[in-house]
């Protein structure tokens, strides 16, 4: 007689967990999920989510059983077929192509002159009001300036690049099906390619350091198609996340002033403000994956097909990684977290944004702003949990 | 099998056998290996598998790549001229029957 192996009980359902709860605060959601349904099912999401550190790292290992390229996927259909959603050599073979730009060295040389250059701008423009929303006034041009110049699309405008990133990553959220969600979304989709049928001639007579440049120029390069796909996808990623990092930064220093003296006694900190912020509130908070075969994973079976939220946001706050997770603490043990993703699809922009942010925007702020602080009378808010970040971030300074 | 020795700088050591093909940065994350992380999964972009390679078997090693070379520079510990590589990089099999590595003090 041949031994059964003993099956992995199929997932917990979290009928408990609600998107308006996820969207104002999660990590409350995730703490409780980690404990009791670290895989659970949500209806609530229409995916089994994936919470603890552990896990987490196993999907992000696994391309062959965790795959990125998710049936139905409403990103595709807001942004095209990208590098993001792909798997194996199909997806290694747009990366290497589009990551040529974005390695440190290029960061360092090319891109950190152009940051500084779009922060001074910013900020100049800024100084003598005496007060601003720090997110629209400052985070999210800066944001858009920099990818705008990274990607080769410098006919659009800062207000383009944010119109079309946050109307393609609203499509790409759409799981309401609201039709004047995907109209928006489709406007820009249009307008992104009328944007790069201006340049690509251009950028083919032309090579320069972008990344539009570098994929037409690639020893393999990429297909029209591909590089439309890869440019969406790089307009809706590229630009929330360095924004709410800054934001998130920003918030933590003005909050807690033996914090910020710290820093400003010795400025290399700020590379460490930049690392806990991303740990602490991951500016990607979810991805999906979907599995190509039935696996156990976390202690429950998974079946073949099944869609998983990847939530690196919680992964990040798991107590079994990090001592007192919800605590800000620059001081806090050096070990690694997801927020940039891990394995195969980590983070290609991880290096620009750590320069933009840690190196360059930072800085200046606490430089050129004196005595800025948190406006006393209209409180920071947060919000967002596949996306988190500082929605609202009102400042004084000293005129 | 081709093995592979880690040593760290408590004077504890790990030594894995390992499939011939195996590199230093995947066998230390899927067996455990303190101190290395291999945060990019092999694409040498986060520089978080720096190793020190024991001077007996640097001459076996492969040269040190463009992607390499740049990734080197941004580790977080100190890089040692001739002994530091990426563990993603180094490749045990026929060529390199058995390999022994330092883990520095810190990849983050």
């Amino acid at each position: 007689m041949t031994a059964m192996k003993p099956q992995a009980p199929s997932a917990p359902i979290a009928d408990w967990v609600a998107l308006d709860a996820l969207h104002a605060d999660p990590f409350p959601i995730y703490t409780r999920l980690r404990a009791e349904a670290p895989v659970a099912w949500v209806p609530a999401a229409n995916r089994y989510l994936v919470t603890r550190y552990a896990d987490v790292h196993t999907v992000d290992a696994d391309q062959d059983t965790f795959s990125a390229d998710e049936s139905h996927s409403l990103m595709k259909r807001a942004m095209g077929h990208s590098m993001l959603r792909k798997d194996g050599p199909a997806h290694q073979r747009e990366r290497k192509a589009a990551g040529v730009p974005l390695r440190p060295n290029q960061v360092k040389q090319r891109w950190t002159p152009i940051f500084r250059r779009n922060a001074e701008e910013l900020i100049n423009r800024l100084r003598p009001g005496g007060g601003a929303e720090l997110v629209d006034e400052f985070a999210a041009p800066f944001a858009a300036r920099n990818l705008a110049e990274i990607v080769g699309l410098p006919n659009a405008s800062a207000r383009d690049m944010r119109t079309w990133s946050q109307t393609m990553i609203d499509g790409t959220g759409n799981y309401a099906n609201d039709p004047d969600v995907w109209a928006r979304a489709e406007r820009s989709y249009y307008e992104v390619d009328e944007a790069l049928d201006e340049m690509i001639p251009h950028l083919r007579a032309n090579p320069d350091g972008s990344m539009v440049s570098a994929m037409l120029h690639a020893d393999d390069p990429l297909d029209i198609e591909e590089i439309r796909a890869n440019v969406k996808m790089t307009i809706g990623g590229g630009l929330n996340e360095p924004r709410d990092v800054l934001g998130v930064a920003v918030h933590a220093l003005l909050a807690e002033q033996r914090r910020r003296d710290r820093v400003m006694a010795d400025q290399s900190l700020f590379a460490s403000v930049f690392d806990e912020s991303v740990r602490y509130v991951a500016p990607i908070g979810m991805y999906p994956r979907q599995t190509t075969r039935e696996v156990e994973l976390g202690g429950t079976l998974l079946p073949a097909g099944a869609r998983l939220g990847v939530v690196v946001g919680s992964a990040n706050r798991d107590e079994r990684q990090f001592s007192d997770p919800d605590i800000f603490d620059i001081n806090r043990e050096k070990k690694p977290h997801v927020a940039f993703g891990g394995g195969a699809h980590y983070c290609l922009g991880a290096w620009a944004a750590k320069a933009s942010v840690a190196t360059v925007a930072l800085p200046m702020l606490f430089d050129r702003l004196p005595h800025l602080r948190l406006d006393p009378d209209h409180p920071a808010q947060a919000a967002g949990w596949v996306f988190r970040g500082m929605t609202e971030l009102p400042v004084v300074w000293d005129l | 099998m081709p093995k592979i020795t880690y040593h760290h700088a408590d004077g504890n050591q790990d030594v894995l056998d390992v499939p011939g093909g195996s590199t230093v940065m995947r066998s230390a994350v899927s067996n455990g290996v303190r101190g290395i992380v291999g945060e990019c999964g092999g694409q040498a972009m986060c520089a978080t598998c720096h190793v020190y390679v024991h001077t007996p078997y640097l001459d076996r090693l492969p040269e040190i790549s463009e992607d390499e070379e740049e990734m080197l520079e941004c580790a977080a510990a100190e890089r040692d001229e001739s002994r530091s590589r990426l563990g993603c990089r180094l490749t045990v099999g026929d060529e390199l029957p058995e390999i022994e590595i330092d883990v520095p003090k810190a990849q983050v």
